[in-house]
């Protein structure tokens, strides 16, 4: 592919032989994907919250591959160049450690999924109850196993409520993606490849609100239907995974 | 940021309300749309759009390129918007920034389609020249001069009109040696002919937002300010959404959103052909 | 002195967490003179330590550490390179480690640590100089393709003792590390060979199968802080913001000293204490061999 010039980058990683890689199929009429799950089942999710002891609360999310870390910080003084305000700020990043991708990446922050990650979270928020301070949400992605954006929101929300900073609602994220004639939820990296549209939503079970929503690709009125239909269902389960981790956590003997 | 006493504040609102906006438009009218093709001459295609006292500038430069590894048989698109200093004060240093990336991430949400390419405005496959090999890269580059509210609607149509605007010119593959691997073909671009872009699959971007319990099209910026979230569609001629994002902290019902996205479809029908109007209109002025 | 017995006066009256805050030195010591820390571990014991390998699967090689609260992620990815010409038979080792907002309240994101670069640094200085790795085995074709290894360390909880932690947890990713079968295709580059089409395949693999590197010499380190007569092993972050002076001893498998490393500090320490250090990192370095043993034949099982 590339000539030996002296400009090109010295190393590549090595990809495997078969040049075109196929694309899953989806029109199996049992309706089961690469990794055994129907369409409209999720990967199972563990969660935990308290992974960083350095941090005012913190969580840990693993939906299959996709393991993340999301720290909070504060409510803690705001930067200096910040002007005063009546409400409290939140403060999002996301970052990527380098290996977290199929090729090795540079680890840098993501600024666009930052910037909906504060989109889905600050509605939850009662940033009223810390003035003129600033909440700092930290994620970190150590593996990224597709469905990465939903994973890091749920996850945040998850370390926000342990450390205690007021919310209305858990904030609990799923995507789904459009794979030619078929919606399936929860995609792995292998499916969002292939995608011809994904869809993804935040949702606060109780309050019965959507903090954020993009859609992608190309969507019928209907199959938009379906699709939030699908999503608002699986958040609904998720918010109750993400509750009864807060609890077990609450009821356990506290270490310190 | 708007500052607006009370008394403002409750006139925006109970306008909006009663379905009598401040500027005597209905919920769902635009305000006044002026189009100008053919403003910059050094690029590929070019339009300024103002709608009411908002005026952006999107341009079209195309460049000879190499298609990314991963998709050997298309073009690639990348999308950035700058936001003058001088249109807000909002806009200057980091502040700026933020809301440009953020833009152009919307923009590219809305126009760009899904990773397989379904649902994109722009046929990515049309700019492959020789595949896995040369292809164009379009650089769209938008300009927001000033500000008064509804800024993604205005790049989108501004995007649009100057894709509209954009000739190509036709590449000559001289010599296409399949079999020497590494090295490039030879292309001839022509100076002379120029191919049109096809822009009717390109969507417009509906923005929706939510004031009190009502929605409204094309906000200004007095307006914005008072929304409780703001919901930007985008949609084909064909009825079909190609994107959608959210904006503002609120949360609303799921019912909500799909009755925003209802009447989006049905606003979109009636601004795609005012915009289409406009463009041509635009383009014969041009020609004269 | 003055000062301290004044505040060990006020001390019955105040509250633990005040007098701690306030007078951090005192309360350490006193502490100290029952030879006891706050976190009622003796002076010269580390740690709780764990070790578990293959934590992330899209690496070649990852070990996640943990040293009590300090947690660390290695991971290693193969890349190919094409060898210098000085030395067209070895592979290379690039390291790095980093410090991502989430670990410590004094990180905050577009501003890297201080400490990440120094502690970077310092990893690769010992790892390469321990010999641990012969670069040699990474060679694929001389003079043609060779193995680039990248080790990136993230840090996902800083209280203290980084550099063990990062050092532990480097050594076992290595120890993890499966360098995947490649061969070679006419282009000279180099691709990863399925086995499920290697009795297909025509060409001749690179390297036959799956392999590990040898390690030989590996290095483990601990770090002590110095306060007066007191040696503590393995502080924690409060520990090591209150006393400034430090010493990390670097030993390998042998018992060979591999670096010393002490910036300064207040404390000008005799060489008896570093001896005491030397010693006691004698002793952590058996341990800590036990845990990666350990550790390496867990994953074996699996």
């Amino acid at each position: 592919m590339s000539s030996r010039a002296g400009t090109t980058p010295s190393t590549y990683s090595p990809s495997t032989q078969k040049k075109k890689p196929q694309k899953p199929t989806f029109n199996d009429s049992n309706g089961v994907r690469s990794d055994g799950r129907g369409f409209y089942q999720c990967r199972p999710a563990y969660l935990k919250t308290g992974a960083v002891s350095a941090a005012g609360g913190s969580a840990y999310a693993e939906f299959g591959n996709t393991k993340v870390i999301v720290s909070v910080f504060g409510p803690r003084e705001s930067k200096k160049a910040m002007m005063y305000s009546n409400v409290g700020r939140l403060n999002c990043s996301v970052s990527y450690t380098p290996f977290a991708t199929q090729v090795r990446g540079q680890g840098s922050e993501h600024k666009e999924y930052s910037s909906v990650l504060h989109k889905a979270l600050e509605g939850a928020i009662l940033l009223e109850s810390f003035p003129k301070t600033t909440v700092d949400v930290f994620a970190l992605v150590m593996e990224s196993g597709g469905s990465d954006l939903p994973v890091i929101i749920s996850c945040a929300s998850l370390a926000l409520a342990d450390a205690g900073i007021m919310m209305y609602d858990l904030v609990a994220a799923v995507s789904l993606s459009c794979v030619g004639p078929s919606l399936v939820i929860d995609p792995v990296l292998e499916e969002e490849r292939w995608q011809d549209g994904s869809l993804m939503l935040t949702y606060m079970p109780c309050r019965s609100e959507v903090t954020q929503l993009a859609v992608n690709g190309e969507w019928t009125t209907p199959k938009i239907h379906e699709g939030m239909e699908l999503c608002l269902d699986a958040c609904k389960k998720l918010a109750g995974i993400m509750r009864s981790c807060l609890k077990e956590e609450a009821d356990s003997p506290s270490i310190q | 940021m708007v500052g607006l006493s009370v008394g403002e504040t409750n006139f925006i609102r109970g306008g909006i309300a009663q379905d009598l906006r401040c500027d005597g438009r209905k919920r769902l009218s635009y305000r006044p749309i002026h189009i100008d093709t053919g403003v910059i001459p050094q690029a590929n295609g070019s339009a300024r759009v103002r709608i009411g006292g908002t005026d952006v500038i999107a341009s079209v430069k195309a460049e000879l390129g190499r298609p990314n590894s991963a998709q050997p048989g298309k073009g690639k698109v990348s999308i950035h918007i700058d936001c003058s200093a001088t249109a807000a004060p909002i806009f200057q240093g980091k502040g700026g920034e933020a809301l440009s990336t953020e833009l152009a991430a919307d923009l590219q949400r809305c126009l760009l389609g899904g990773k397989s390419g379904a649902g994109a405005g722009i046929d990515l496959s049309s700019l492959s020249i020789v595949e896995g090999k040369v292809c164009w890269d379009l650089y769209l580059d938008g300009l927001v001069v000033s500000s008064d509210g509804n800024m993604l609607d205005a790049l989108g149509a501004a995007i649009k009109a100057a894709l509209s605007n954009t000739g190509l010119p036709k590449v000559n593959v001289i010599a296409a040696d399949a079999t020497s691997s590494g090295d490039q073909p030879e292309v001839d671009v022509s100076d002379e002919e120029f191919l049109q872009f096809d822009t009717s699959a390109v969507p417009v971007i509906v923005t929706l937002t939510k004031v009190g319990k009502h929605y409204i099209v094309d906000a200004t910026e007095e307006e914005e300010s008072q929304m409780s979230s703001a919901m930007s569609i985008s949609i084909n001629r064909k009825g079909l959404i190609c994107g959608l994002t959210k904006r503002g902290g609120a949360g609303v019902d799921p019912s909500i959103v799909l009755d925003m996205i209802s009447v989006a479809k049905n606003v979109s029908e009636n601004f795609i052909n005012v915009l289409d109007s406009e463009i041509a209109a635009a383009e014969a002025r041009e020609e004269e | 002195m003055g000062s301290s017995n004044a505040s060990g006066d006020i001390s019955a009256d105040m509250e633990i967490d005040a007098f701690r805050r306030l007078f951090p030195v005192q309360f350490y010591e006193r502490h100290f003179v029952k030879s006891l820390r706050p976190d009622a571990r003796t002076l010269n014991s580390a740690r709780d330590t764990s070790v578990a390998l293959g934590a992330v699967s899209s690496a070649n090689g990852s070990a996640l550490v943990k040293i009590g609260c300090t947690t660390m992620l290695a991971a290693i990815k193969m890349e190919i390179m094409t060898p210098s010409t000085e030395s067209p038979d070895e592979g290379n080792l690039a390291i790095e480690f980093h410090m991502p907002p989430i670990c410590s309240p004094l990180v905050r994101p577009g501003r890297p640590a201080d400490a990440a670069p120094v502690i970077s640094k310092q990893l690769a200085d010992t790892i390469l100089s321990a010999g641990m790795i012969n670069l040699k085995e990474l060679c694929l074709v001389s003079g043609k393709a060779a193995w680039m290894a990248y080790l990136d360390i993230c840090c996902l909880d800083a209280d203290g003792a980084l550099f063990d932690a990062a050092l532990l947890s480097a050594v076992a990713a290595f120890s993890s590390l499966r360098i995947p079968v490649v061969s070679l295709n006419d282009e000279g580059r180099v691709f990863i060979s399925e086995e499920m089409e290697e009795g297909k395949s025509k060409r001749e693999p690179v390297n036959k199968e799956q392999r590990k590197l040898t390690l030989s010499n590996i290095p483990f380190s601990l770090t002590c802080v110095l306060h007066k007569n007191y040696i503590l092993a393995d502080p924690n972050a409060e520990e090591e913001s209150i006393i400034e002076t430090s010493v990390t001893v670097v030993l390998n498998s042998s018992g060979q000293l591999v670096s010393l490393y002490k910036p300064g500090g207040p404390v000008l320490a005799y060489t008896a204490a570093i001896q005491d250090c030397v010693a006691l990192t004698k002793q952590r370095v058996q341990e800590l061999q036990i845990i990666l043993n350990e550790a390496i034949s867990d994953m074996e099982v699996d």
